[in-house]
Protein backbone atom coordinates (compact mmCIF):
# COMPACT_ATOMS: atom_id res chain seq x y z
CA UNK A 1 0.00 0.00 0.00
CA UNK A 2 1.36 3.42 -0.90
CA UNK A 3 1.23 4.78 2.62
CA UNK A 4 1.73 8.50 1.88
CA UNK A 5 -0.89 8.90 -0.81
CA UNK A 6 -3.53 7.33 1.36
CA UNK A 7 -5.98 9.63 3.10
CA UNK A 8 -8.07 8.75 6.05
CA UNK A 9 -11.16 7.44 4.42
CA UNK A 10 -13.61 8.29 7.11
CA UNK A 11 -13.24 10.92 9.80
CA UNK A 12 -15.79 11.13 12.57
CA UNK A 13 -15.64 14.26 14.67
CA UNK A 14 -17.59 15.03 17.82
CA UNK A 15 -20.47 12.82 16.77
CA UNK A 16 -23.51 12.85 19.02
CA UNK A 17 -26.69 10.88 18.37
CA UNK A 18 -29.86 11.25 20.43
CA UNK A 19 -32.87 8.99 20.36
CA UNK A 20 -35.98 9.86 22.31
CA UNK A 21 -34.11 12.45 24.39
CA UNK A 22 -31.30 10.07 25.41
CA UNK A 23 -27.76 10.38 24.16
CA UNK A 24 -26.88 7.10 22.49
CA UNK A 25 -23.49 8.36 21.37
CA UNK A 26 -21.70 11.39 22.71
CA UNK A 27 -18.68 13.22 21.38
CA UNK A 28 -17.32 10.36 19.29
CA UNK A 29 -14.05 11.06 17.48
CA UNK A 30 -12.75 8.24 15.35
CA UNK A 31 -10.87 7.55 12.14
CA UNK A 32 -11.30 4.67 9.81
CA UNK A 33 -8.17 4.59 7.74
CA UNK A 34 -7.82 3.81 4.13
CA UNK A 35 -7.26 0.17 3.35
CA UNK A 36 -7.20 -0.89 6.97
CA UNK A 37 -9.42 -3.20 8.95
CA UNK A 38 -10.87 -1.30 11.87
CA UNK A 39 -12.79 -3.26 14.47
CA UNK A 40 -15.55 -1.60 16.45
CA UNK A 41 -16.10 -3.34 19.76
CA UNK A 42 -18.14 -2.62 22.85
CA UNK A 43 -20.77 -4.16 25.11
CA UNK A 44 -24.41 -4.55 24.13
CA UNK A 45 -26.15 -1.20 23.94
CA UNK A 46 -22.85 0.62 23.45
CA UNK A 47 -24.15 2.28 20.29
CA UNK A 48 -22.20 0.29 17.72
CA UNK A 49 -25.11 -0.21 15.36
CA UNK A 50 -26.15 3.41 15.90
CA UNK A 51 -22.69 4.52 14.80
CA UNK A 52 -23.10 2.51 11.61
CA UNK A 53 -26.55 4.01 11.09
CA UNK A 54 -25.09 7.50 11.45
CA UNK A 55 -22.41 6.70 8.86
CA UNK A 56 -25.14 5.45 6.54
CA UNK A 57 -27.20 8.61 7.11
CA UNK A 58 -30.01 6.59 8.62
CA UNK A 59 -30.23 8.54 11.87
CA UNK A 60 -29.86 12.28 12.45
CA UNK A 61 -26.72 13.35 14.31
CA UNK A 62 -24.71 16.33 15.52
CA UNK A 63 -21.07 16.58 14.64
CA UNK A 64 -19.30 15.64 11.48
CA UNK A 65 -18.72 12.56 9.39
CA UNK A 66 -16.25 13.35 6.62
CA UNK A 67 -15.44 11.07 3.77
CA UNK A 68 -12.08 11.50 2.13
CA UNK A 69 -11.05 9.65 -0.94
CA UNK A 70 -7.54 8.65 -1.83
CA UNK A 71 -6.57 10.01 -5.26
CA UNK A 72 -5.85 6.56 -6.66
CA UNK A 73 -9.52 5.71 -6.26
CA UNK A 74 -10.60 8.67 -8.39
CA UNK A 75 -13.00 11.51 -7.68
CA UNK A 76 -16.46 11.72 -6.23
CA UNK A 77 -18.14 10.61 -3.03
CA UNK A 78 -16.96 7.27 -1.75
CA UNK A 79 -19.19 4.28 -2.17
CA UNK A 80 -20.26 2.61 1.03
CA UNK A 81 -20.97 -1.07 1.21
CA UNK A 82 -22.96 -2.44 4.12
CA UNK A 83 -23.75 -5.89 5.41
CA UNK A 84 -26.39 -5.62 8.12
CA UNK A 85 -26.49 -7.95 11.09
CA UNK A 86 -30.12 -8.98 10.93
CA UNK A 87 -32.34 -8.95 7.93
CA UNK A 88 -35.76 -8.73 9.45
CA UNK A 89 -37.55 -9.15 6.15
CA UNK A 90 -40.54 -11.24 5.22
CA UNK A 91 -39.09 -14.73 4.73
CA UNK A 92 -41.96 -15.76 2.49
CA UNK A 93 -41.36 -12.91 0.10
CA UNK A 94 -41.26 -14.17 -3.50
CA UNK A 95 -37.75 -13.01 -4.36
CA UNK A 96 -34.83 -15.08 -5.58
CA UNK A 97 -31.20 -14.21 -4.96
CA UNK A 98 -31.01 -13.21 -8.63
CA UNK A 99 -34.02 -10.88 -8.23
CA UNK A 100 -32.36 -9.38 -5.18
CA UNK A 101 -29.21 -8.57 -7.16
CA UNK A 102 -31.24 -7.26 -10.10
CA UNK A 103 -33.13 -4.78 -7.90
CA UNK A 104 -30.05 -2.56 -7.78
CA UNK A 105 -28.47 -3.61 -11.08
CA UNK A 106 -31.09 -2.78 -13.69
CA UNK A 107 -33.42 0.10 -14.33
CA UNK A 108 -36.08 -2.13 -15.79
CA UNK A 109 -38.53 -3.14 -13.06
CA UNK A 110 -38.03 -6.81 -12.14
CA UNK A 111 -41.63 -7.67 -13.06
CA UNK A 112 -40.64 -7.14 -16.70
CA UNK A 113 -37.86 -9.69 -16.36
CA UNK A 114 -34.17 -9.77 -15.50
CA UNK A 115 -31.73 -8.35 -18.03
CA UNK A 116 -28.90 -10.53 -19.30
CA UNK A 117 -26.36 -8.05 -17.92
CA UNK A 118 -27.90 -8.18 -14.45
CA UNK A 119 -27.87 -11.98 -14.51
CA UNK A 120 -24.24 -12.06 -15.59
CA UNK A 121 -23.11 -9.59 -12.96
CA UNK A 122 -25.06 -11.42 -10.23
CA UNK A 123 -23.49 -14.72 -11.20
CA UNK A 124 -19.99 -13.21 -11.21
CA UNK A 125 -20.44 -11.59 -7.80
CA UNK A 126 -21.79 -14.80 -6.29
CA UNK A 127 -18.97 -16.82 -7.81
CA UNK A 128 -16.43 -14.53 -6.23
CA UNK A 129 -18.08 -15.14 -2.87
CA UNK A 130 -18.17 -18.88 -3.54
CA UNK A 131 -21.95 -19.16 -3.56
CA UNK A 132 -22.86 -19.23 -7.27
CA UNK A 133 -25.16 -22.18 -6.62
CA UNK A 134 -27.54 -19.89 -4.70
CA UNK A 135 -28.41 -17.76 -7.76
CA UNK A 136 -31.95 -19.08 -8.18
CA UNK A 137 -32.72 -19.83 -4.54
CA UNK A 138 -35.46 -17.89 -2.76
CA UNK A 139 -33.83 -15.24 -0.59
CA UNK A 140 -36.00 -16.06 2.42
CA UNK A 141 -34.93 -19.71 2.45
CA UNK A 142 -31.19 -19.12 2.86
CA UNK A 143 -29.42 -20.10 6.07
CA UNK A 144 -27.78 -17.38 8.16
CA UNK A 145 -24.36 -18.10 6.68
CA UNK A 146 -25.64 -18.20 3.11
CA UNK A 147 -27.52 -14.95 3.50
CA UNK A 148 -24.38 -13.34 4.89
CA UNK A 149 -22.38 -14.46 1.86
CA UNK A 150 -25.05 -13.20 -0.52
CA UNK A 151 -25.23 -9.81 1.17
CA UNK A 152 -21.49 -9.62 1.20
CA UNK A 153 -21.31 -10.48 -2.50
CA UNK A 154 -23.87 -7.79 -3.26
CA UNK A 155 -22.05 -5.20 -1.15
CA UNK A 156 -18.79 -5.99 -2.96
CA UNK A 157 -20.35 -5.92 -6.42
CA UNK A 158 -20.34 -2.14 -6.48
CA UNK A 159 -16.65 -1.94 -5.47
CA UNK A 160 -17.12 -0.06 -2.21
CA UNK A 161 -14.46 2.26 -0.84
CA UNK A 162 -15.69 1.60 2.67
CA UNK A 163 -17.34 -1.59 3.79
CA UNK A 164 -19.35 -1.75 7.01
CA UNK A 165 -19.86 -5.21 8.44
CA UNK A 166 -22.21 -5.56 11.39
CA UNK A 167 -21.42 -8.70 13.43
CA UNK A 168 -20.43 -10.75 10.39
CA UNK A 169 -20.07 -14.04 12.28
CA UNK A 170 -23.08 -13.85 14.56
CA UNK A 171 -25.79 -16.30 13.60
CA UNK A 172 -23.22 -18.42 11.78
CA UNK A 173 -21.72 -21.54 13.30
CA UNK A 174 -18.11 -21.58 14.41
CA UNK A 175 -16.70 -23.29 11.32
CA UNK A 176 -18.76 -21.01 9.07
CA UNK A 177 -17.46 -18.01 10.99
CA UNK A 178 -13.83 -19.10 10.51
CA UNK A 179 -14.47 -19.66 6.83
CA UNK A 180 -16.08 -16.27 6.43
CA UNK A 181 -13.16 -14.53 8.16
CA UNK A 182 -10.63 -16.28 5.95
CA UNK A 183 -12.64 -15.30 2.92
CA UNK A 184 -12.95 -11.76 4.18
CA UNK A 185 -9.23 -11.24 4.63
CA UNK A 186 -8.56 -12.71 1.22
CA UNK A 187 -11.04 -10.38 -0.47
CA UNK A 188 -9.69 -7.48 1.52
CA UNK A 189 -6.13 -8.22 0.38
CA UNK A 190 -7.29 -8.19 -3.23
CA UNK A 191 -9.47 -5.12 -3.29
CA UNK A 192 -8.24 -2.88 -0.45
CA UNK A 193 -11.37 -1.19 0.73
CA UNK A 194 -11.49 0.22 4.21
CA UNK A 195 -13.31 -2.14 6.43
CA UNK A 196 -15.22 -1.31 9.58
CA UNK A 197 -16.02 -4.48 11.39
CA UNK A 198 -18.44 -4.56 14.30
CA UNK A 199 -17.76 -7.66 16.34
CA UNK A 200 -18.35 -9.25 19.68
CA UNK A 201 -15.81 -11.88 18.99
CA UNK A 202 -12.43 -10.71 20.25
CA UNK A 203 -10.63 -13.63 18.64
CA UNK A 204 -11.87 -12.41 15.26
CA UNK A 205 -10.80 -8.90 16.16
CA UNK A 206 -7.28 -9.81 17.28
CA UNK A 207 -6.71 -11.90 14.20
CA UNK A 208 -8.09 -9.60 11.54
CA UNK A 209 -8.12 -6.00 12.69
CA UNK A 210 -5.34 -3.47 12.24
CA UNK A 211 -6.94 -1.03 14.59
CA UNK A 212 -9.60 -1.20 17.25
CA UNK A 213 -12.15 1.34 18.39
CA UNK A 214 -13.65 0.57 21.80
CA UNK A 215 -17.04 2.17 22.17
CA UNK A 216 -19.35 2.49 25.11
CA UNK A 217 -21.55 5.44 24.20
CA UNK A 218 -18.30 7.37 23.96
CA UNK A 219 -14.87 6.33 22.80
CA UNK A 220 -13.21 4.30 25.54
CA UNK A 221 -9.98 3.94 23.60
CA UNK A 222 -8.70 3.42 20.09
CA UNK A 223 -5.46 2.48 18.42
CA UNK A 224 -3.46 -0.44 17.09
CA UNK A 225 -5.03 -3.75 18.01
CA UNK A 226 -2.19 -4.98 20.24
CA UNK A 227 -2.01 -1.72 22.15
CA UNK A 228 -5.71 -1.36 22.72
CA UNK A 229 -6.78 -4.85 23.64
CA UNK A 230 -5.36 -4.88 27.13
CA UNK A 231 -7.02 -6.41 30.14
CA UNK A 232 -7.41 -2.95 31.69
CA UNK A 233 -9.21 -1.46 28.71
CA UNK A 234 -11.47 -4.45 28.40
CA UNK A 235 -12.31 -4.28 32.08
CA UNK A 236 -13.17 -0.60 31.88
CA UNK A 237 -15.40 -1.26 28.91
CA UNK A 238 -17.11 -4.53 29.73
CA UNK A 239 -16.95 -4.19 33.51
CA UNK A 240 -17.31 -7.43 35.39
CA UNK A 241 -17.89 -9.39 32.22
CA UNK A 242 -14.34 -8.77 31.09
CA UNK A 243 -13.14 -12.18 32.23
CA UNK A 244 -15.44 -13.69 29.61
CA UNK A 245 -13.26 -12.21 26.93
CA UNK A 246 -9.85 -12.81 28.36
CA UNK A 247 -9.37 -16.25 26.93
CA UNK A 248 -10.01 -15.09 23.42
CA UNK A 249 -7.84 -12.07 24.04
CA UNK A 250 -4.87 -14.29 24.80
CA UNK A 251 -5.47 -16.45 21.74
CA UNK A 252 -4.65 -14.82 18.53
CA UNK A 253 -1.76 -12.48 19.09
CA UNK A 254 0.33 -14.36 16.58
CA UNK A 255 -1.64 -13.39 13.55
CA UNK A 256 -2.35 -9.74 13.30
CA UNK A 257 -3.46 -8.75 9.86
CA UNK A 258 -0.60 -8.31 7.43
CA UNK A 259 -1.37 -4.66 6.68
CA UNK A 260 -0.28 -3.76 10.13
CA UNK A 261 3.32 -4.62 9.57
CA UNK A 262 3.41 -2.75 6.30
CA UNK A 263 1.82 0.31 7.76
CA UNK A 264 3.78 0.24 10.95
CA UNK B 1 -63.87 10.78 -23.62
CA UNK B 2 -67.41 9.87 -24.69
CA UNK B 3 -66.12 8.80 -28.10
CA UNK B 4 -63.49 6.54 -26.58
CA UNK B 5 -66.00 4.94 -24.23
CA UNK B 6 -68.44 4.35 -27.08
CA UNK B 7 -65.73 2.57 -29.05
CA UNK B 8 -64.78 0.50 -26.01
CA UNK B 9 -68.40 -0.46 -25.41
CA UNK B 10 -68.96 -1.61 -28.99
CA UNK B 11 -65.75 -3.63 -28.78
CA UNK B 12 -67.11 -5.23 -25.62
CA UNK B 13 -70.35 -6.05 -27.43
CA UNK B 14 -68.35 -7.91 -30.06
CA UNK B 15 -66.15 -9.72 -27.57
CA UNK B 16 -68.81 -10.54 -24.99
CA UNK B 17 -72.05 -11.48 -26.74
CA UNK B 18 -73.66 -12.60 -23.48
CA UNK B 19 -76.73 -11.49 -21.60
CA UNK B 20 -74.76 -10.22 -18.62
CA UNK B 21 -72.80 -7.77 -20.76
CA UNK B 22 -75.76 -6.27 -22.57
CA UNK B 23 -76.69 -3.45 -20.23
CA UNK B 24 -74.58 -0.28 -20.28
CA UNK B 25 -74.15 -0.32 -16.51
CA UNK B 26 -72.71 -3.84 -16.70
CA UNK B 27 -70.19 -2.73 -19.32
CA UNK B 28 -69.19 0.19 -17.13
CA UNK B 29 -68.89 -2.09 -14.11
CA UNK B 30 -66.70 -4.52 -16.01
CA UNK B 31 -64.52 -1.71 -17.29
CA UNK B 32 -64.22 -0.23 -13.81
CA UNK B 33 -63.18 -3.58 -12.32
CA UNK B 34 -60.68 -4.26 -15.10
CA UNK B 35 -59.07 -0.87 -14.45
CA UNK B 36 -59.09 -0.88 -10.66
CA UNK B 37 -58.50 -4.50 -9.65
CA UNK B 38 -55.17 -4.92 -11.52
CA UNK B 39 -53.91 -1.57 -10.22
CA UNK B 40 -54.80 -2.59 -6.66
CA UNK B 41 -53.18 -6.00 -7.08
CA UNK B 42 -49.98 -4.49 -8.50
CA UNK B 43 -49.59 -2.16 -5.53
CA UNK B 44 -50.61 -5.05 -3.29
CA UNK B 45 -47.46 -7.09 -4.03
CA UNK B 46 -45.01 -4.72 -2.30
CA UNK B 47 -47.72 -3.80 0.22
CA UNK B 48 -47.82 -7.39 1.44
CA UNK B 49 -44.03 -7.55 1.52
CA UNK B 50 -44.01 -4.44 3.70
CA UNK B 51 -46.66 -6.06 5.93
CA UNK B 52 -48.82 -3.01 5.32
CA UNK B 53 -52.26 -4.61 5.06
CA UNK B 54 -53.35 -2.73 8.16
CA UNK B 55 -52.16 0.52 6.59
CA UNK B 56 -54.39 -0.08 3.59
CA UNK B 57 -57.29 -0.84 5.92
CA UNK B 58 -56.69 2.40 7.81
CA UNK B 59 -56.73 4.43 4.59
CA UNK B 60 -59.88 2.64 3.49
CA UNK B 61 -61.69 3.41 6.71
CA UNK B 62 -60.51 7.00 6.83
CA UNK B 63 -62.10 7.39 3.41
CA UNK B 64 -65.39 7.19 5.27
CA UNK B 65 -64.48 10.49 6.91
CA UNK B 66 -63.36 11.83 3.54
CA UNK B 67 -66.82 11.16 2.12
CA UNK B 68 -68.53 12.78 5.11
CA UNK B 69 -66.32 15.85 4.72
CA UNK B 70 -67.13 16.06 1.03
CA UNK B 71 -70.87 16.00 1.65
CA UNK B 72 -70.63 18.58 4.42
CA UNK B 73 -68.42 20.89 2.34
CA UNK B 74 -70.49 20.36 -0.79
CA UNK B 75 -67.54 18.98 -2.77
CA UNK B 76 -67.57 15.73 -4.74
CA UNK B 77 -66.76 12.90 -2.31
CA UNK B 78 -64.41 11.37 -4.90
CA UNK B 79 -62.04 14.29 -4.36
CA UNK B 80 -62.33 14.66 -0.61
CA UNK B 81 -61.99 10.92 -0.15
CA UNK B 82 -58.76 10.82 -2.15
CA UNK B 83 -57.40 13.96 -0.52
CA UNK B 84 -58.22 12.85 3.01
CA UNK B 85 -56.84 9.35 2.39
CA UNK B 86 -53.60 10.86 1.05
CA UNK B 87 -53.37 13.15 4.07
CA UNK B 88 -53.76 10.28 6.54
CA UNK B 89 -51.26 8.16 4.57
CA UNK B 90 -48.55 10.81 4.60
CA UNK B 91 -49.21 11.63 8.25
CA UNK B 92 -48.75 7.99 9.22
CA UNK B 93 -45.48 7.66 7.29
CA UNK B 94 -44.04 10.88 8.69
CA UNK B 95 -44.98 10.12 12.30
CA UNK B 96 -43.77 6.54 11.99
CA UNK B 97 -40.31 7.82 11.01
CA UNK B 98 -40.09 10.08 14.06
CA UNK B 99 -41.14 7.83 16.91
CA UNK B 100 -40.12 4.58 18.56
CA UNK B 101 -43.73 3.38 18.56
CA UNK B 102 -44.44 0.36 16.43
CA UNK B 103 -46.03 0.93 13.05
CA UNK B 104 -49.35 -0.68 13.88
CA UNK B 105 -49.67 1.48 16.99
CA UNK B 106 -49.14 4.64 14.94
CA UNK B 107 -51.64 3.44 12.35
CA UNK B 108 -54.10 2.52 15.11
CA UNK B 109 -53.97 6.05 16.51
CA UNK B 110 -54.60 7.74 13.16
CA UNK B 111 -57.13 5.19 12.06
CA UNK B 112 -59.38 5.62 15.09
CA UNK B 113 -59.00 9.39 15.13
CA UNK B 114 -60.08 9.61 11.51
CA UNK B 115 -63.08 7.34 12.06
CA UNK B 116 -64.12 9.22 15.19
CA UNK B 117 -64.02 12.47 13.22
CA UNK B 118 -66.17 10.90 10.52
CA UNK B 119 -68.76 9.63 12.99
CA UNK B 120 -68.88 13.01 14.71
CA UNK B 121 -69.58 14.72 11.39
CA UNK B 122 -72.22 12.20 10.36
CA UNK B 123 -74.02 12.39 13.69
CA UNK B 124 -74.52 16.12 13.11
CA UNK B 125 -75.72 15.77 9.52
CA UNK B 126 -78.75 13.54 9.73
CA UNK B 127 -79.31 13.08 6.02
CA UNK B 128 -75.85 11.67 5.40
CA UNK B 129 -76.32 8.02 6.25
CA UNK B 130 -77.99 7.01 3.00
CA UNK B 131 -75.22 8.66 1.05
CA UNK B 132 -72.63 6.54 2.83
CA UNK B 133 -74.21 3.19 2.00
CA UNK B 134 -72.72 2.99 -1.48
CA UNK B 135 -69.27 3.78 -0.09
CA UNK B 136 -69.48 1.17 2.65
CA UNK B 137 -70.42 -1.67 0.32
CA UNK B 138 -69.24 -0.29 -3.02
CA UNK B 139 -71.36 -0.20 -6.12
CA UNK B 140 -69.58 -0.84 -9.38
CA UNK B 141 -72.94 -0.98 -11.17
CA UNK B 142 -73.37 2.74 -10.54
CA UNK B 143 -70.02 4.10 -11.75
CA UNK B 144 -70.25 7.08 -14.03
CA UNK B 145 -68.23 7.80 -17.17
CA UNK B 146 -66.27 10.41 -15.25
CA UNK B 147 -65.36 7.83 -12.63
CA UNK B 148 -64.19 5.44 -15.33
CA UNK B 149 -61.95 8.17 -16.67
CA UNK B 150 -60.57 8.70 -13.16
CA UNK B 151 -59.91 4.97 -12.84
CA UNK B 152 -58.12 4.84 -16.19
CA UNK B 153 -55.97 7.74 -15.03
CA UNK B 154 -55.21 5.87 -11.82
CA UNK B 155 -54.16 2.73 -13.67
CA UNK B 156 -51.86 4.80 -15.85
CA UNK B 157 -50.39 6.54 -12.82
CA UNK B 158 -49.78 3.24 -11.02
CA UNK B 159 -48.15 1.75 -14.12
CA UNK B 160 -45.78 4.68 -14.58
CA UNK B 161 -45.00 4.86 -10.87
CA UNK B 162 -44.18 1.18 -10.58
CA UNK B 163 -42.11 1.20 -13.78
CA UNK B 164 -39.90 3.82 -12.21
CA UNK B 165 -39.87 2.76 -8.57
CA UNK B 166 -40.70 -0.93 -8.27
CA UNK B 167 -37.11 -2.16 -7.80
CA UNK B 168 -36.40 0.46 -5.16
CA UNK B 169 -39.60 -0.32 -3.29
CA UNK B 170 -38.71 -4.01 -3.09
CA UNK B 171 -35.14 -3.28 -2.03
CA UNK B 172 -36.42 -1.00 0.71
CA UNK B 173 -38.68 -3.84 1.83
CA UNK B 174 -35.62 -6.01 2.50
CA UNK B 175 -33.57 -3.64 4.64
CA UNK B 176 -33.59 0.13 4.95
CA UNK B 177 -29.89 0.68 5.62
CA UNK B 178 -28.90 -1.71 2.90
CA UNK B 179 -31.24 -0.03 0.42
CA UNK B 180 -29.68 3.30 1.31
CA UNK B 181 -26.20 2.08 0.36
CA UNK B 182 -27.65 1.06 -3.00
CA UNK B 183 -28.86 4.60 -3.61
CA UNK B 184 -32.53 4.24 -2.69
CA UNK B 185 -34.00 7.59 -1.55
CA UNK B 186 -35.72 5.97 1.41
CA UNK B 187 -38.02 8.74 2.58
CA UNK B 188 -39.15 9.70 -0.93
CA UNK B 189 -39.97 6.10 -1.76
CA UNK B 190 -41.88 5.59 1.50
CA UNK B 191 -43.96 8.73 1.10
CA UNK B 192 -44.70 8.25 -2.60
CA UNK B 193 -45.68 4.61 -2.08
CA UNK B 194 -48.03 5.58 0.74
CA UNK B 195 -49.57 8.27 -1.48
CA UNK B 196 -50.07 5.95 -4.44
CA UNK B 197 -51.54 3.31 -2.14
CA UNK B 198 -53.95 5.89 -0.72
CA UNK B 199 -55.09 6.85 -4.23
CA UNK B 200 -55.57 3.22 -5.20
CA UNK B 201 -57.50 2.42 -2.04
CA UNK B 202 -59.81 5.42 -2.24
CA UNK B 203 -60.53 4.73 -5.91
CA UNK B 204 -61.08 1.02 -5.39
CA UNK B 205 -63.65 1.81 -2.70
CA UNK B 206 -66.03 2.75 -5.49
CA UNK B 207 -66.03 -0.88 -6.66
CA UNK B 208 -65.91 -3.03 -3.51
CA UNK B 209 -66.56 -0.57 -0.70
CA UNK B 210 -64.73 0.56 2.40
CA UNK B 211 -65.23 -2.71 4.26
CA UNK B 212 -63.66 -4.86 1.56
CA UNK B 213 -61.18 -2.62 -0.16
CA UNK B 214 -58.09 -4.10 1.50
CA UNK B 215 -59.05 -7.50 0.07
CA UNK B 216 -58.54 -6.14 -3.43
CA UNK B 217 -54.93 -5.25 -2.62
CA UNK B 218 -54.02 -8.14 -0.38
CA UNK B 219 -55.78 -11.30 -1.63
CA UNK B 220 -54.34 -11.38 -5.19
CA UNK B 221 -50.83 -10.72 -3.86
CA UNK B 222 -51.26 -13.37 -1.17
CA UNK B 223 -52.52 -15.88 -3.76
CA UNK B 224 -49.57 -15.10 -6.02
CA UNK B 225 -47.22 -16.00 -3.18
CA UNK B 226 -48.65 -19.49 -3.13
CA UNK B 227 -47.48 -20.06 -6.68
CA UNK B 228 -44.62 -17.68 -7.44
CA UNK B 229 -40.95 -18.32 -6.77
CA UNK B 230 -39.57 -15.07 -8.13
CA UNK B 231 -40.43 -11.38 -8.22
CA UNK B 232 -41.61 -11.31 -11.84
CA UNK B 233 -44.04 -14.22 -11.53
CA UNK B 234 -45.40 -12.91 -8.21
CA UNK B 235 -46.30 -9.62 -9.84
CA UNK B 236 -47.81 -11.12 -12.97
CA UNK B 237 -49.84 -13.75 -11.13
CA UNK B 238 -51.17 -11.14 -8.70
CA UNK B 239 -52.36 -8.88 -11.52
CA UNK B 240 -53.77 -11.83 -13.44
CA UNK B 241 -55.73 -13.12 -10.46
CA UNK B 242 -57.15 -9.64 -9.85
CA UNK B 243 -58.42 -9.37 -13.42
CA UNK B 244 -59.81 -12.89 -13.31
CA UNK B 245 -61.67 -12.37 -10.03
CA UNK B 246 -62.97 -9.00 -11.22
CA UNK B 247 -64.47 -10.64 -14.28
CA UNK B 248 -65.81 -13.84 -12.70
CA UNK B 249 -67.08 -11.93 -9.65
CA UNK B 250 -69.10 -9.55 -11.81
CA UNK B 251 -70.55 -12.33 -13.95
CA UNK B 252 -71.37 -14.47 -10.92
CA UNK B 253 -73.08 -11.56 -9.18
CA UNK B 254 -75.25 -11.05 -12.27
CA UNK B 255 -76.50 -14.63 -12.30
CA UNK B 256 -76.61 -15.10 -8.51
CA UNK B 257 -78.16 -11.69 -7.90
CA UNK B 258 -75.61 -10.85 -5.18
CA UNK B 259 -73.74 -7.63 -4.34
CA UNK B 260 -71.04 -7.21 -6.98
CA UNK B 261 -68.22 -5.92 -4.76
CA UNK B 262 -68.61 -8.76 -2.29
CA UNK B 263 -68.84 -11.36 -5.06
CA UNK B 264 -65.62 -10.08 -6.61
CA UNK B 265 -63.87 -10.44 -3.27
CA UNK B 266 -65.29 -13.95 -2.87
CA UNK B 267 -63.94 -14.85 -6.30
CA UNK B 268 -60.51 -13.59 -5.21
CA UNK B 269 -60.80 -15.62 -2.01
CA UNK B 270 -61.58 -18.70 -4.10
CA UNK B 271 -58.37 -18.05 -6.07
CA UNK B 272 -56.51 -17.89 -2.79
CA UNK B 273 -57.97 -21.21 -1.66
CA UNK B 274 -57.09 -22.86 -4.97
CA UNK B 275 -53.51 -21.57 -5.01
CA UNK B 276 -53.04 -22.56 -1.37
CA UNK B 277 -54.23 -26.07 -2.22
CA UNK B 278 -51.87 -26.17 -5.21
CA UNK B 279 -49.01 -25.12 -2.96
CA UNK B 280 -49.88 -27.85 -0.47
CA UNK B 281 -49.99 -30.46 -3.20
CA UNK B 282 -46.65 -29.34 -4.60
CA UNK B 283 -45.03 -29.47 -1.19
CA UNK B 284 -46.36 -32.94 -0.39
CA UNK B 285 -46.13 -34.40 -3.87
Amino acid sequence: MSGDACHHTLEIRNLTVRKGGREILSGVDADIRCGEVTALIGPNGAGKTTLLQAILGQVPYDGEIRFCRSPEHGEGTPRIGYVPQHLDFDRETPLTVLDFFALSAQRRPVFLGISAAARRSARESLERAGVAHLLDHPLGRLSGGELQRVLFALALRDAPDILLLDEPVSGVDLAGGEQFCEFLSQVHRDSRFSLLLVSHDLSVVTRHADRVICLNRRIVCQGATTEVLTAENLASMYGEDAHLFRHSHADGHGHIHEHRERNG
Amino acid sequence: MEGILKAVFSAMDALLPFAFAEAGFMKRALLALMLVAPAAAAVGVPLVQFRMAFFSDAIGHSAFTGVALGVVLGVSPTWTMAAFGALVAVAIVLVKGRTDLSTDTVIGVFFSTAIALGIAIISREKGLTRNLQSFLYGDPLAVSDAEIAWMAGLLLLVAVYLLITYNRILLLGIHEGFARTKGVPVRAVEVSFALVTALVVTTAIRTVGILLVTALLVIPAASARNLARGAASAFRISVGIAALSGFTGLVASYYLDTATGATVVLAAAACFALTAAAKGLRRNG
